[in-house]
C-alpha cells in the first residue's frame, strides 16, 4: 500500500499546536487593567505538608473579603482575591509575588508564607514598593529587627516573642506554687523551635530563678516516630516538659507518648495545643495539658468571637485555626484604612494602617492595633489555660498582660540590638 | 536511570553527527550565541512586560545549573543527585559577601566561584572515585551535609529563615542589578556567555574524552587517560556553573534559602534534563524552559501542581522514553531522511 504521507503529527498539526501553546502561554503576560476591582494577591502555601496554613488563610480571608464587598468595597472598587500556591519554596514564593503584582496588577499583597517564603515576599515588597501584609509569619526578626523595616509592609501575625513571654511568666507561676523545679524541653529542631524554646525558657528562669532544664529533645521537623524521646524524657525524670510541637507533630507527640503515659508523670507545657488542628485531631486528649491559645473561640469569650468561629465553621465545616484569625484581621485593617484614607490606594491605606486600632473579634479587649513604630500587631487575645477532652477543649483561659508583654518586648528588642 | 544516559546507546548516527559538527568553525557557535543575546537584550524594548524579563532571569539561573548537570549526566555518565548543593553554596557564598563585607559585585561573583572551586574539588575528590549509583549517593550525602550545615548555622547563614535583609547591590561599570532591566541584561550575558563556555567543553578533545568515559572508562584508562582527573576536573566545572545560575538565582530574590541547597533543587535539575533530553546540548535549556513555563501556567490554573507534572514525567518517561530535544533531533533526522529516499 502507497503511504501518502509519513506518519507522526503533520506540519499543519504542528502549527495548531505551536500557535495554541504560545496563545495559552502568553495570555498571562498581556495585564489586564480593571479599574472598577482591586485586585489582592495573596501568595501562599497550598500544597504539601502544611497545606492547611494556606486553605485555612484562604478560607478567613475570603469569609471577610465577602463582608468587605457586600458593603461597599475597598473605597467603592470591589475586592478580587488572586491566591496563589508557592509551595512552600521561597523562590517560588518569591516569583508569584512578582507575578501576581507585575502580571496579574495586584495592588495590594497579602503574604500568607510561613518561614523563609515570607522574607522573600518582604524583598519583593521592598523590591517593588507594593503594600504587602505578611499574616503566617511569626518569626519576631521580620518586624523588629530594623533592617528589615520598610513603610509599606506590616504584619498581622502573632509574635514569637510575645507568646514566649506570656508562656514563661505563666510557667513560672504554676512551677513556684507546684514546686517544679526540674524541667524538659522538646522542640522541632529548626529556627522556630530553637528560638521559641531559648526564649520560653529564658523568661521562665527570669520569673522563677530556680528552675532547671535537666534534658533537651530536638526532634526533626515532620518526624513521624517519637519514640526516643518520649523514652529519653522520661528517664530524665522532669517535673516538668515545656514543648513547641505543632500541628501533625504535636498531635503523633501526644498520641505516641500517651502509650506511656506520659502526662500523668509529669505537667506538660505545649504552647500550640490550644489549636482546633490539633485538639481534633489527637485520639485522646489528656487531661491538664497547659496550652497557649492558637484560635480557639471561647478566648476571648465574646458573643463576636464565638460568632465569628460559628460562622466560619458553618461555612467550611471545620473549625478555623490560628493562620485563619491571622489573615482575617489583615482583610479587617485593610478595609478599614481604606475606610479612613477613603481611598483605595496601597500608600494611602499604609499611611492610615500606621497605629491604626480596630474593633476586632480576636482582641484581647475587644481591639487590636497596628503598632505605627514596627508596624506589627499588638493588643491581640493571648493567654494560657489547661485542657479538658472534650469541647470548649480549654475551658479556662488565664489571659496575659499586654503592659508587662510591651515593657519585656522592649527590653527584648534593646538586648538583641534591635532599639 | 539507563533513560537518561541515552547517549550511550545512541547511535553511531549521533556521534557522526556530533563530530560532523565539530568540524564546522568555532565561531559559529560564538555567532549564535551573540544573536541569541542580541534577541534576549532588545527583548524589553518591545514587551513592557517584567513577568516576561523575570521568566528570563530565571530560566538563566535554572539553564546554568541544567546545562551544567548535563555535563556531568550526559556528557561523562556521572548521574549526580547532588548538584544542588553548588546553586545553594553559589547564592549563599555570593549572599553573604555582599551582606558581609561590601565589596563590589564582580570580586564577590569571583570570591564565590574560587570558593565553589574549593568545595567542589574537595567534595569531587572523594565522590568521582565511585561508580553509578554510589557516585549518585554520596553526591547526595554530600548535599544534605551543606544543607543540615546551612539549617544549623543560624549566626551566619540565618538558619531555615534564609539570608535576610536583602542582597546590596552597588553600582558597579555603571551597571547597577537593582535595576530590573540590569539585571536581566547581565542574567542574559551571563547565560550566554555560561552556555558558550560549556558548549566549548563539550566540544574540545577533552569533551570527547567524557564521552569516552561515558562509554567505557576502562578502555579510556588504558589508553592512558587518567579517568579520575577527567572526571574530578568536569566536577569541579560543572558545579561552576551551578554555582553562577545559584548567584543569579540569589540576584533575582534578593537573598538565599536553605532550599536552594535542598535535594529538591538537584531532583528539579534531574527532571529539567529529562524533559528536555541529554543527547543535545541545548537539551537541558530547552528543558528548562519548558519546565518553568509548565509551573508558571499550571500554578496558575491549579493547585494540584504535582498531579499535573507526574503526568507529565510520566509522559515523557514511558510515552516519549526521551527528552524533548531528543525526540526532535530524531524526528527531524527521520523526517529528512524519509524525504531523501523518496527523493
Amino acid at each position: 500500500m502507497q503511504r501518502t504521507r509519513k506518519p507522526g503529527i503533520s506540519r499543519r498539526a504542528t502549527l495548531a499546536l505551536m500557535g495554541t501553546g504560545a496563545v495559552t502561554f502568553a495570555t498571562p503576560w498581556v495585564a489586564r487593567a480593571q479599574a472598577k476591582t482591586i485586585k489582592v494577591g495573596m501568595p501562599t502555601i497550598l500544597s504539601g505538608r502544611v497545606a492547611q496554613l494556606g486553605t485555612s488563610s484562604r478560607n478567613a480571608v475570603m469569609l471577610e473579603v465577602e463582608k468587605v464587598n457586600a458593603a461597599g468595597g475597598l473605597a467603592g472598587r470591589q475586592i478580587e482575591m488572586v491566591i496563589r500556591d508557592s509551595k512552600g519554596a521561597p523562590q517560588e514564593a518569591a516569583r508569584v509575588a512578582r507575578e501576581l503584582v507585575n502580571t496579574d496588577g495586584c495592588e495590594l499583597l497579602i503574604d500568607a508564607e510561613a518561614s523563609s517564603g515570607a522574607f522573600a515576599v518582604h524583598e519583593v515588597a521592598r523590591d517593588l514598593g507594593v503594600f504587602c501584609i505578611h499574616t503566617n509569619s511569626e518569626t519576631s526578626a521580620l518586624t523588629a529587627d530594623p533592617k528589615q523595616h520598610i513603610p509599606n509592609a506590616f504584619r498581622t501575625a502573632r509574635q514569637g516573642v510575645h507568646d514566649s513571654i506570656v508562656g514563661g511568666s505563666y510557667a513560672a507561676a504554676i512551677a513556684k506554687t507546684k514546686g517544679l523545679k526540674k524541667w524538659a524541653t522538646c522542640a522541632p529542631d529548626y529556627a522556630y523551635g530553637r528560638d521559641t524554646t531559648g526564649e520560653f525558657t529564658l523568661y521562665l528562669k527570669r520569673f522563677a530563678p530556680d528552675v532547671e532544664i535537666i534534658s533537651e529533645s530536638w526532634p526533626k521537623l515532620f518526624q513521624p516516630d517519637y519514640t526516643e524521646v518520649v523514652t529519653k524524657i522520661l528517664q530524665a525524670k522532669p517535673q516538668a516538659l515545656y514543648t513547641c510541637l505543632w500541628g501533625g507533630d504535636l498531635t503523633s507527640y501526644i498520641d505516641q507518648a500517651n502509650i506511656y503515659a506520659m502526662f500523668s508523670q509529669m505537667e506538660v507545657f505545649a504552647v500550640n495545643m490550644a489549636d482546633y488542628t490539633a485538639l481534633t485531631v489527637v485520639k485522646n486528649l489528656p487531661k491538664g495539658i497547659h496550652s497557649g491559645n492558637r484560635y480557639i473561640k471561647t478566648y476571648p469569650a465574646t458573643a463576636e468571637n464565638a460568632a465569628w468561629g460559628d460562622a466560619y465553621k458553618a461555612k467550611y465545616n471545620e473549625y478555623p485555626t490560628n493562620w485563619s484569625w491571622e489573615n482575617a484581621t489583615a482583610v479587617m485593617l485593610i478595609a478599614e484604612a481604606s475606610k479612613k484614607a477613603n481611598s483605595a490606594d496601597g500608600k494611602k491605606i499604609a499611611e492610615a494602617m500606621r497605629g491604626l486600632t480596630i474593633k476586632s473579634p480576636f482582641g484581647a479587649d475587644g481591639t487590636v492595633t497596628m503598632r505605627a513604630e514596627d508596624q506589627t500587631l499588638i493588643g491581640y487575645a493571648i493567654g494560657w489555660g489547661t485542657t479538658i477532652p472534650q469541647e470548649p477543649y480549654v475551658p479556662d483561659v488565664k489571659p496575659g498582660d499586654w503592659k508587662t508583654i510591651l515593657e519585656l518586648e522592649a527590653e527584648w528588642k534593646k538586648s538583641k540590638g534591635y532599639a | 536511570m539507563t533513560e537518561l544516559r541515552a547517549g550511550r546507546t545512541g547511535e553511531p548516527l549521533g556521534i557522526a553527527r556530533d563530530e560532523a559538527r565539530s568540524q564546522r568553525p568555532r565561531y559559529l557557535d560564538v555567532l549564535i550565541g551573540l544573536a541569541a543575546f542580541g534577541v534576549l537584550a532588545v527583548l524589553p524594548l518591545f514587551f513592557g512586560s517584567k513577568a516576561l524579563l523575570d521568566f528570563v532571569i530565571r530560566c538563566s539561573a535554572f539553564g546554568l545549573f541544567a546545562t551544567s548537570l548535563n555535563l556531568l549526566v550526559g556528557y561523562t555518565g556521572m548521574i549526580s543527585f547532588g548538584h544542588g548543593m553548588f546553586f545553594g553554596l553559589g547564592a549563599y557564598g555570593f549572599g553573604l559577601i555582599m551582606q558581609r563585607t561590601g565589596v563590589p559585585v564582580p570580586v564577590a561573583f569571583v570570591a564565590t566561584l574560587v570558593i565553589t572551586t574549593i568545595i567542589a574539588t574537595v567534595i569531587g575528590a572523594i565522590c568521582v572515585r565511585l561508580k553509578e549509583i554510589y557516585f549518585a549517593f554520596v553526591t547526595l550525602a554530600f548535599q544534605m551535609l551543606i544543607h543540615s550545615t546551612i539549617l544549623s548555622w543560624a549566626s551566619l547563614t540565618g538558619g531555615d529563615q534564609g539570608l535576610r535583609g536583602g542582597i546590596p547591590r552597588p553600582v558597579f561599570l555603571g551597571i547597577d542589578l537593582s535595576n530590573h532591566v540590569h539585571l536581566y541584561v547581565t542574567s542574559c550575558a551571563l547565560l550566554v556567555i555560561g552556555l558558550l563556555l560549556m558548549r566549548q567543553i563539550a566540544q574540545s578533545p577533552f569533551g570527547y574524552t567524557l564521552r569516552m568515559i561515558r562509554d567505557n572508562a576502562n578502555r579510556a584508562s588504558f589508553i592512558g587517560i587518567d579517568v579520575w582527573r577527567a572526571r574530578l576536573t568536569i566536577f569541579v566545572l560543572a558545579a561552576l556553573f551551578a554555582s553562577t545560575g545559584g548567584i543569579v538565582m540569589a540576584l533575582f530574590v534578593s537573598g538565599a534559602y536553605p532550599e536552594f541547597a535542598y535535594w529538591t533543587i538537584s531532583g528539579e535539575g534531574i527532571f529539567i534534563n529529562m524533559l528536555g533530553g541529554v543527547t543535545t546540548f541545548l537539551g537541558p535549556m530547552v528543558g528548562t524552559v519548558l519546565l518553568l513555563i509548565l509551573n508558571d501556567t499550571v500554578t496558575r490554573l491549579t493547585e494540584y501542581y504535582g498531579i499535573v507534572l507526574g503526568i507529565v514525567i510520566l509522559f515523557f518517561a514511558i510515552g516519549l522514553r526521551k527528552g524533548l530535544m531528543d525526540f526532535v533531533v530524531e524526528w527531524y533526522g527521520q523526517r529528512r531522511d524519509g524525504a531523501g529516499e523518496r527523493g
